[in-house]
């Protein structure tokens, strides 16, 4: 007879060999010696597998022991939540409430400070009123998403390693500034005998420097004076600078007002409202000012290059001159040693005696074209942004909510339905709220709490109808999140630059919120009867 | 076989009072769950302590088993055995996690499947085993690739049937009994030193 091979034996031991053959080995083995000897030694291999694998040889860890075991999870996602509140709260009033009150205590306080970091309020007036409320929302939501992700990494040490290191950073971090020589006060004055051998940073509302600054002058204030020497370069954030000295390098400077009537060595450049280069100034290098007003009396021994609303040039420039603005006045003292070019809505004033390298090239801007390019600049910011949100409120959907997402996508699929049903749902609404407000039918409150509800569905709306899109261009998604999410990407980018078009682009929207509200309307409906079926069934 | 790890060891009685903890537990009752954690945790522990590769590991999956354990609750059926539906949720955890983290090579062995193995002797085989204590058995184990250390521990471990193996490893259920042996041909040959070539795949060393 033959012996059976390990296989079978090891089977049999196991109870996994079927019984007719389970028989025929049983009696093989008892006259068998060899494989009674191999059984056994597969036998003895299971047991000490097993004593090896269930001896108790290491104690329970003790964050599994806690009595409520189970609900350590919660405890950290409390913890982490309760570190993250403290992180922010540390951040905030140690490190952006103090910058935003050196910055008011500059000059541009509270709301002007977006505006004023953007182009002084020259531009971009409208920016405040870009990121609208719906897309901050949607940032907070994704801020606590990604706690919620990261939850589970903070569980880990290697995780909280990295998160103390960073802490450490953090805090690293303002040593090097630290290396400086820092001042702050009401009024902060270096006189004249006085030299400090450092870098120098400032703050408060006002500081004059009549000595000497071996290194860079750092500044934040409401009025900042220098009428001493710096050798290194000067960054200022200031409500108003006058600088009546000596600068080495740069000058560098935000500011509602700054008049330049000493000498800077190296290039300047400005962000101001008015600026005034008087007739006693040096510009060593070049100039390079965005403002509403420049008066340039000095001497700009380069070029010029500027985006100003008026200017009048009296005094000379060494270089070229690029200048973007309303209107250019250059009058009989003024000189321009290189070529000079002028876009603006008027024709630049020429006195006879300003002596030119060569005629100002003109290009007459339009201001309505003036207006609408800058529209245009803003709705492109204004579409980069939404895009943005739209698709990162894409990928959350895909991720937290996958099969509302499904449902609802093969709703939009239908095209006809949806598009009746969302055109419903408006109306619906418009009559819900009129009737609300008009009539108190249901409290101005409530009519207004409505249409809150409804806007999150007119957003969202474009997520859908850009995946169905995206799923038309590029074929059907696969299970694959990242395909769906990259068909969501290009279905948004169309439906965005489709939505740039004049008179198309509204209608576009229109209809995106009408598809999209009833397809998420219809995933809702078919969601919920699913949920009642699986309880039902 | 202590009663913790296979709860079939219980008397009537106990069986009884944990099918009402369960049935309490899936009511939402915390007193019963937080009962149902004391007496699995440590077993669900170990287990994870088994096939995963670090002890950090082991703790993070075993704190997931149970919260996923607790989502899932009410989907058990009590006509099956508790701990065996523990196991098999706490298998397909940890082995999704192992698939995850290593990529294919080391799980499916592939060609190496086919070249058959050599067949014991009987009487060496006896020898090899009973020389090994239960920590170098350990040590051994840690050395083995995934799906085989995965393998030995459902059986030996979970004592978990072949179906519920088959199941976890994704393979058919004929082959079970070839992955077993194969993973316990490779054990000998890290016990005997022949699998000196392969690593040693855990950075901290066994506490035992």
């Amino acid at each position: 007879m033959n012996h059976f091979d390990e296989m079978a034996c090891l089977l049999y031991l196991e109870g996994q060999l079927d019984p007719p053959r389970a028989r025929e080995l049983a009696a093989h083995s008892n006259e068998c010696a060899a494989c009674r000897t191999l059984l056994h030694a597969l036998e003895r291999e299971s047991s000490v597998l097993a004593a090896a694998l269930t001896e108790d040889n290491e104690p329970m860890p003790a964050r599994l022991l806690n009595t409520r075991g189970w609900g350590v999870p919660s405890w950290v996602w409390t913890l982490a939540f309760g570190a993250f509140a403290a992180g922010a709260y540390w951040l905030w009033t140690d490190n952006v409430d103090p910058w935003l009150q050196q910055l008011s205590n500059a000059g541009f306080g509270g709301t002007d400070l977006l505006s004023m970091v953007l182009f002084s309020g020259a531009f971009w007036k409208g920016w405040s009123s870009m990121i609208d409320a719906m897309q901050i929302t949607f940032f907070f939501i994704l801020g606590i998403a990604a706690i919620g992700l990261l939850r589970r990494w903070l569980r880990r040490s290697a995780a909280i390693a990295v998160v103390m290191s960073a802490l450490a950073l953090l805090l690293a971090l303002p040593q090097p500034a630290g290396a400086a020589e820092t001042r702050r006060g009401r009024s902060v004055l270096v006189p004249a005998t006085e030299t400090v051998h450092n870098d120098l940073i400032v703050t408060g509302p006002i500081v004059r420097i009549d000595g000497t600054v071996e290194g860079d002058l750092i500044a934040f204030t409401r009025d900042l004076t220098v009428t001493g020497h710096v050798t290194g370069d000067i960054i200022a954030f200031a409500g108003q600078m006058r600088m009546d000295g000596i600068v080495d390098g740069n000058l560098r400077v935000a500011a509602n007002q700054v008049t330049i009537e000493g000498t800077v060595g190296k290039n300047v450049t400005v962000l101001a409202n008015t600026l005034d280069l008087t007739s006693k100034g040096q510009v060593g290098g070049g100039l390079i000012a965005l403002g509403a007003d420049a008066d340039l009396d000095g001497h700009i021994h380069r070029d010029l290059l500027g985006i100003i609303g008026t200017t009048d040039l009296h005094g000379a420039i060494g270089g070229q001159l690029w200048l973007r603005g309303g209107s250019l006045d250059v009058t009989s003292t003024a000189e321009i040693g290189g070529p000079a070019i002028f876009l603006g809505a008027q024709q630049p004033t020429v006195a006879s005696g300003a002596k030119l390298a060569s005629p100002i090239r003109v290009e007459i801007t339009q201001e309505a074209r003036r207006f609408r390019r800058r529209s245009a600049e803003r709705l492109a910011i204004r579409q980069i942004f939404s895009y943005v949100a739209a698709l990162l409120l894409g990928v959350l959907l895909v991720t937290v909510l996958p099969g509302f997402f499904r449902a609802t996508l093969r709703e939009a699929g239908r095209i006809g339905l949806p598009i009746g049903v969302g055109a419903l749902a408006l109306l619906a609404g418009i009559v819900l709220l009129i009737l609300g407000v008009l009539l108190l039918f249901v409290g101005v409150g409530a009519g207004i709490a409505g249409v809150l509800g409804y806007a999150p569905i007119l957003y969202v709306a474009q997520v859908f109808v850009g995946a169905w899109l995206g799923n038309k261009v590029l074929g059907e998604a696969s299970n694959n999140t990242s395909a769906v999410v990259g068909r969501i990407a290009l279905g948004l980018l169309i439906l965005h630059l489709a939505g740039l078009i004049p008179v198309l682009g509204p209608l576009v929207w229109l209809a995106v919120a009408l598809w999209g509200t009833g397809a998420i309307l219809l995933g809702f409906y078919r969601m919920s009867r699913a949920e009642s079926a699986a309880v039902s069934a | 076989m202590d009663a913790q790890r296979h709860p079939e060891g219980m008397n009537p009685a106990e069986q009884a009072g944990e099918r009402e903890r369960i049935a309490r537990a899936q009511d939402g009752d915390a007193e019963a769950w937080g009962e149902l954690y004391r007496q699995y945790a440590q077993a669900i522990f170990r287990f994870c302590r088994r096939v995963m590769p670090t002890r950090e590991d082991a703790e993070d999956a075993t704190m997931d088993i149970f919260v996923k354990v607790r989502q899932k609750l009410a989907q058990y059926d009590s006509s099956h055995l508790f701990s065996a539906w523990l196991y098999r949720v706490a298998a397909n955890h940890c082995w999704d996690l192992l698939r995850r983290r290593k990529g294919r090579q080391d799980l499916e062995t592939g060609e190496i499947e086919n070249i058959p193995l050599e067949h014991p002797d009987p009487g060496q085989l006896e020898q090899l085993i009973e020389r090994r204590t239960s920590q170098e058995v350990r040590r051994a184990l840690d050395k083995l690739p995934a799906r085989a250390r995965m393998a030995l521990v459902l059986r030996y471990y979970s004592d978990m049937s072949y179906d519920d193996i088959a199941a976890t490893l994704g393979v058919r259920r004929a082959f079970v009994g070839v992955v077993l042996l194969r993973a316990r041909h490779e054990l000998r040959d890290v016990l005997t030193e022949k699998g000196a070539t392969s690593a040693p795949r855990r950075a901290a060393g066994d506490t035992a």
